[in-house]
Parts: C-alpha cells; sequence; structure tokens
C-alpha cells in the first residue's frame, strides 16, 4: 500500500522523462534538437528558400511567380553571352588555386615542422592573411596591381626581370586571371598549411625513427609516413577549400569585378550582377545554384580520389 | 462662455468656406494654373506640405562625396533641420560602389534607413520599395521650376515620381595645359576628330590622355555612351524593346575609338572610378574624364597643377554633343515609419538658399537639377569651372533614347556598352570590332528580349 502510494506521489511527465533520458534514440535525437533547428534556420532554409527563388521571376523586394526551369534554361543555353566564360573561369580559378595551395601549404608546413629560429613566431606570422580585413587586404593588391603606381612592377624593372612599366596586371585577360589566383592563392594557402602542421604533429616520432633505422631516405619518410598519416586532414581541407573558392568572391569583386570586358568574370560575380544591381534576384539565385551540382561532381572526384586505400 | 468665444473665433465664417471653397474647385477644374502661380503665390495650394514629427528619427543613406567638405555640409544642414523640428537625423555615407548593395539589401529586408540615395535608374529597379513621392517634387516644382529632364527621366516610373530630384554629378574634361602647349595644342578639343589628333601629340609629351574603358561605374559609362551617342549609335531604339547596337553608326565609334588609341589615347580596361584621379594628381596623364573632383582637390588639397590644370565640356560627334552626368536622387523608402517627416527634411534640403550654401561648399562638384538652380553663383566662382555647367544640358542617361527603365539599368549595371569598347580597344586598338558588337548584341538582347 505505501509501495503504491509513493508511485502514485511521482508525477506522470517525470515518469516519461526518466523514460527518455533511458532510452538511447529518444535521448540522442532530443540533444541534436537544437543543432538541427540552428542548422534548419541557418543554412536548409536559405538555401530552401535561393532553390525556391531561382524557379522564380523574383525580383528585388518583390517575390515572383513559378517559372520552372526557365532561369536555368536562360542561361544553360548562354543566352547572355557570358555564362559559359563565367563556368570556364571557375573551374579554372578554382583547380589552378587549389594545386598551388595544396603544394605550397605542404611545403610550408614540412618546413614550419622543422626546428628553426623564431619558429613561433614564423607560425604566428603565418596567419597574417587571415588577420587583414578581407577587403582591405584586396585593396592593398589592387594597388600593389596597379600599373601607375605598381610596387610589384617597381620591383620586376629595378631587377631589371622586365622592360618598364611592366606587366599590365589588371588590364589584360590572362594576366588579370592569373592575378586573381596570386592573391587567391596567397590568402588561402596558410589555411593549408597551418591544418597540415597541426595534422604532421600528431604523427608519432617513432615511426619516423623506425624508419630511419630502416634506411628510408626523406623522400619516402614523406611519402609512406607523412602523407598516409595526412590524407584525413588533407581530405578536409581539400573539400572545405575547394567549396570555398569555387564560390569565391570578394576577391575578384574587388580585384577586376569581371573586368577587362568580363574575361576575368566568375559565377559568383555573374549570379552577383544579374541578383544585386540587376535586381534579378531569381534569375541571380538560379547561377549561383548551378555551382551546386557542379560543386558536388567536384566533392565526389575529391572523395574518390582520396579515398582510404583498401 | 469662453470656450464658445474661442471656437467661434477659430470656426469658419461663410466667407472663408467661400473662399477656400472657390480656390479648391478652380485648383481641381485647372491644376496647371495653380501650378504655374505656385512661385508667386509662395506656396502649393494643391499640395499637402508634409509636417515633420517631433521625437522622430530619419536615417538617411548616401555616397560619400569625393569633396568631403561637402559632406558635412549636407550633414551640418541636416542636423540644424533636425534640431530645428526636434528630429534625430543620421546621415550615413558609403563609397559609390557600396551604395546599391546596401540598398538591394535594404530592399530585400523591407527594412532600413528611411531615405535612400537612388544614382541613375535605381527608381526604376526597386519603384515598389519607394514610396510616391509626386507631392513633394509638385511643391518643388511650384518652387523651382522645372526639374532637369534626366533626373526627371530616372525619377518618374509609369507617371508616378518614385524620387525626390537631387543633384546633378557633371563630368567633363579636366587637362594639364601646360603639356598641351608643349604639345602644340592650344586649346582643347572641340571634336571627337580633334580629341584623336590632340591625343597623338600629346603622346610625345610622355603625359597621355587616359581613360577607363573597365568596369567603373561612373567613369567609364560617362566617356563611352557619349562617344556611342555623338555618332549616332545606340543600344536600343526609343521603344526600349528593340536592340539596335548591330549598327553602321556602332562602327562608326568604334572605328573613331580605335584610331583615337592607335594615335594615342590610353585606355585602361584596369581603372576603377579614383584610378585618373590618382594618376592626373600623380603627374602621369595630361587629360581625363571626370567629375570636377580633380580639378577642386588640386585647387582645395594638393595645390600643385592648379594653374596648369583647366576644364572643357564633352567634344561632339558627328551626331551632336552628347554628355552623361552621374545623376542623383533622394527615394523615401515605404518602410520608413516616418515617411512625413523624411520628406519634409528633404524639401527643407532643397530651398534654394539652404542648397545653394551647399553647392557652394561643393566647390563645382555638384549642379542643381532644378530651373531655379541653374546658374549657381559657384560655377561664376572660377572661371574654369564653367566647362561642368556647360555638360548638364547636354546630358543624357544610359540607355537612351529609351526611357530608362530595369531593363535599361540591367544593360548598365552589366557595362555592356564599355565592354564592347573595351574588347574592340584590346591590344593598341586592333580588338575584333565585330566581335564586340556580336557579343554587346547577344547581351543586350538577353535583357530586352527577355520577358
Amino acid at each position: 500500500m505505501g509501495t503504491a502510494t509513493r508511485t502514485d506521489a511521482v508525477p506522470v511527465w517525470r515518469r516519461r522523462r526518466a523514460r527518455i533520458y533511458d532510452r538511447e534514440a529518444p535521448l540522442g535525437y532530443l540533444l541534436l534538437a537544437p543543432t538541427l533547428v540552428v542548422l534548419g534556420i541557418f543554412l536548409l532554409y536559405p538555401f530552401l528558400f535561393g532553390i525556391w527563388l531561382s524557379i522564380t521571376d523574383s525580383e528585388l523586394g518583390k517575390l515572383g511567380e513559378f517559372i520552372g526551369l526557365g532561369n536555368y534554361r536562360f542561361e544553360w543555353r548562354n543566352t547572355d553571352g557570358v555564362f559559359y566564360t563565367a563556368v570556364v573561369n571557375t573551374f579554372l580559378y578554382t583547380g589552378v588555386t587549389t594545386v598551388f595551395k595544396l603544394g605550397l601549404g605542404l611545403v610550408m608546413a614540412l618546413l614550419l615542422n622543422q626546428v628553426i629560429p623564431f619558429r613561433r613566431f614564423v607560425r604566428a606570422a603565418l596567419l597574417l592573411p587571415y588577420i587583414i580585413p578581407t577587403v582591405l587586404s584586396y585593396e592593398a593588391w589592387r594597388w600593389m596591381f596597379d600599373p601607375t603606381f605598381s610596387v610589384i612592377n617597381w620591383l620586376l624593372v629595378n631587377t631589371n626581370l622586365v622592360h618598364y612599366p611592366g606587366p599590365n596586371w589588371l588590364g589584360v585577360p590572362a594576366n588579370a586571371m592569373a592575378a586573381l589566383m596570386i592573391v587567391n592563392i596567397w590568402r588561402g594557402t596558410p589555411f593549408y598549411a597551418i591544418a597540415f602542421l597541426a595534422g604532421m604533429q600528431v604523427i608519432p616520432l617513432d615511426l619516423y625513427e623506425a624508419a630511419r633505422v630502416d634506411g628510408a631516405t626523406r623522400w619516402q619518410q614523406f611519402t609512406n609516413i607523412t602523407l598516409p598519416m595526412l590524407r584525413p586532414v588533407l581530405l578536409v581541407v581539400l573539400l572545405l577549400s575547394t567549396i570555398l573558392t569555387f564560390a569565391d568572391f570578394q576577391g575578384p569583386f574587388v580585384l577586376t569585378n569581371g573586368a577587362p570586358y568580363n574575361s576575368t568574370q566568375l559565377l559568383s560575380i555573374w549570379a552577383y550582377q544579374w541578383g544585386i544591381p540587376g535586381g534579378a534576384i531569381g534569375l541571380g539565385a538560379a547561377i549561383s545554384l548551378v555551382l551546386f551540382p557542379l560543386l558536388t561532381i567536384v566533392v565526389a572526384g575529391v572523395l574518390f580520389l582520396l579515398r582510404r586505400p583498401e | 462662455m469662453t470656450h464658445r468665444k474661442k471656437r467661434a473665433k477659430s470656426g469658419w465664417s461663410r466667407r472663408d468656406f467661400l473662399r477656400t471653397a472657390g480656390v479648391a474647385a478652380a485648383a481641381i477644374a485647372f491644376p496647371e494654373i495653380i501650378i504655374s502661380c505656385g512661385p508667386q503665390s509662395g506656396g502649393t495650394p494643391t499640395a499637402a506640405i508634409p509636417k515633420p514629427r517631433k521625437g522622430a528619427s530619419i536615417r538617411l543613406l548616401q555616397w560619400t562625396s569625393f569633396v568631403k567638405p561637402a559632406d558635412a555640409e549636407f550633414k551640418r544642414q541636416a542636423a540644424e533641420w533636425g534640431t530645428a523640428n526636434g528630429v534625430t537625423v543620421a546621415i550615413e555615407t558609403v563609397t559609390g560602389d557600396q551604395l546599391q548593395p546596401k540598398t538591394a539589401a535594404a530592399v530585400e529586408a523591407n527594412s532600413g534607413p528611411d531615405i535612400i540615395q537612388m544614382q541613375y535608374g535605381w527608381p526604376q529597379l526597386y519603384a515598389d520599395a519607394c514610396l510616391d513621392v509626386t507631392n513633394e517634387v509638385n511643391i518643388l516644382i511650384s518652387k523651382l521650376g522645372k526639374p532637369d529632364p534626366v533626373n526627371e527621366a530616372f525619377c518618374k516610373v509609369n507617371g508616378t515620381w518614385r524620387a525626390i530630384p537631387y543633384t546633378v554629378v557633371p563630368n567633363a574634361w579636366t587637362y594639364r595645359t601646360d603639356y598641351f602647349q608643349q604639345a602644340g595644342v592650344t586649346s582643347f578639343p572641340k571634336t571627337w576628330d580633334e580629341l584623336a589628333a590632340a591625343a597623338a601629340k600629346l603622346k610625345t609629351t610622355g603625359k597621355p590622355m587616359s581613360q577607363t574603358d573597365g568596369h567603373a561605374y561612373g567613369d567609364s559609362l560617362t566617356m563611352w555612351n557619349p562617344v556611342l551617342w555623338g555618332f549616332g549609335g545606340k543600344e536600343v531604339n526609343a521603344d526600349g524593346k528593340t536592340v539596335a547596337i548591330n549598327s553602321k553608326e556602332t562602327r562608326d565609334a568604334i572605328r573613331w575609338a580605335q584610331g583615337a588609341v592607335k594615335a594615342g589615347l590610353v585606355v585602361h580596361p584596369e581603372w576603377l572610378d579614383p584610378d585618373n584621379n590618382q594618376a592626373y594628381h600623380a603627374d602621369r596623364i595630361s587629360g581625363t574624364l571626370n567629375g570636377a573632383s580633380i580639378y577642386i582637390r588640386e585647387k582645395i588639397e594638393f595645390h600643385k597643377y592648379t594653374d596648369v590644370t583647366n576644364n572643357a565640356p564633352m567634344p561632339s560627334g558627328p551626331k551632336g554633343t552628347f554628355a552623361m552626368n552621374l545623376i542623383f536622387n533622394h527615394a523615401v523608402m515605404k518602410w520608413s515609419p516616418d515617411a512625413d517627416t523624411a520628406k519634409a527634411m528633404l524639401l527643407a534640403l532643397m530651398e534654394k538658399d539652404q542648397y545653394q550654401k551647399w553647392t557652394m561648399i561643393a566647390s563645382g562638384y555638384n549642379a542643381g537639377p532644378f530651373e531655379a538652380l541653374h546658374g549657381d553663383p559657384v560655377f561664376k566662382t572660377d572661371p574654369k569651372l564653367t566647362a561642368f555647367e556647360d555638360v548638364v544640358a547636354p546630358g543624357k542617361w544610359p540607355g537612351w533614347p529609351a526611357m530608362p527603365s530595369k531593363k535599361t539599368a540591367q544593360a548598365q549595371t552589366q557595362y555592356i556598352v564599355a565592354d564592347m569598347f573595351a574588347k574592340a580597344l584590346a591590344n593598341g586598338g586592333t580588338g575584333d570590332m565585330e566581335a564586340a558588337i556580336k557579343g554587346a548584341e547577344t547581351s543586350l538582347k538577353a535583357i530586352f528580349e527577355r520577358p
């Protein structure tokens, strides 16, 4: 009687709560819920809203009507004559910069992993491109590439590497594209280097010692120990960097804004041109979403290349 | 008793009623008479003058002027009006290329500053977000006369004023008289052909005449549109639908430009709006097309080449003289909780005395957009500023002869005309003209033939 009374005294909601805490799956979902809500609000909703915009004729400040794949057809048929240039440039920009950032980042990490003077200072200095506000650093690069005041050209001319006045960095299509890539590599390499350095520091030293005892050269140690052990870091860094570079906007916008005559046009800037100054937000959304299946293919390719060997 | 007496005093007499009813009937029957009588009567009987609300807060967003004291004076006047009317006024200024993204973000979010400076055809782009200000423009018309056609074309959307005309930033040529003399060019060219010949001579001085043909939202458009129009070319017909860029006249314009570049005019596709200013102040070039800011800053700030700097209006082409100036207007945004206060402030800032105090401090960088603001005393203070007054009248808008629209605004923001010239002027003026025209035609058709 007394026991029954005690059980009755525990409120129903408390008993249910206890049951939830005892079972793994509901508890898991419960703990996951806040994250899902945040992701839903800040990632899923904008993404789905973007998809909706891309299949409407929406304009800035005015939700439009459903037009199916009209915006996508408009671009795939290259109606504006610029879309395919932007697609090719975006792939080129991402491909070239990723290769350079990967290579240079790896070299930088290897050097910083050695015992060198002022190692801590050099490691901190590596983050400089990240500390400077983005637009400010791009404005500085614009000044360095300026044909009238270019410090790069001044150096090249004064070291007799080129004739006066030196290359027109942002005024010639090929040079302008190269300039965009240089700046992206400058800004992106430290990210790779820091990530690789962190990865290298957790590789057990015993492995290197054992390899040295077996007579392995430095190159053999690098290819047989460092690289395989870095594979997980490499995968994550490469994925993140590829996605971010594909959608890069700030640097190219500040440096060239697509000039000269759309030769450095990227999908991100082209989407902006239609969507924001042009007010055709539906079309702009479609151009930026064209990246989505392309990015999926690129990401799948990267994952395939870097898959763990069986 | 006292109450009843007061009410009787403030109430309407039969005479008052008849007088008011008569005026109202006349206003409805013959509004044009009322408007034309405006300045004499000193008011606008048809218009309801907006009243500021005490305690209101007004935010205004506009670009940072190249003449800093002009911004300071604008802020001072706005603050003075705010203090007098018990309104808190905040003026936010951003660089020209930041203004449109900020405006677009506000329009999309349906929230932001109460007043936004609309450049070029933005009222067409954001018409739904801009309140009808026809009443306020009519008040200004009654006081200041007709607005300039370009401001009117930009501000009026389907017959409704969506922005209040604010200012014109005239664009003229600024050049070095010493280098011109050295090259044997005695006066600034009056035609585009003369300009090409002058550029050839100036090349020998090592200080060429230079201009951008890149994605500079001011200087590139103000150069290449007038060149196109001067030779009879146009992007689209007056109907605003039929793309007309692929024409003999366009070819004539490009041929001139290619000849000028081969002769010695240096074009810079990499230059943005501040770059020709910097090149001039750094003694790298002998002439360029710009707002008055180069001359003004030389005069009030740098003092290096003031005496050897002069300004000249746009040269003429075979089809006449054309100019394109930067046109700024103010829109009161639909989300403003104090729209009447915002309108009242704008009207106060456009009062002739106030306005000309501001233009005087702007030193010739700005011109007024109403009849009564023409002949601004600032242009009499220095004969070298006359050129900037002269280019206001021949001013047109991008897309002319079609009226400004969303489509002309899109063509402008995609730099289609400038890119066409830039492509044809690549490699020292030897670019593929036909490919350039074809590219421009494709881009224009994508815009104007899009439903």
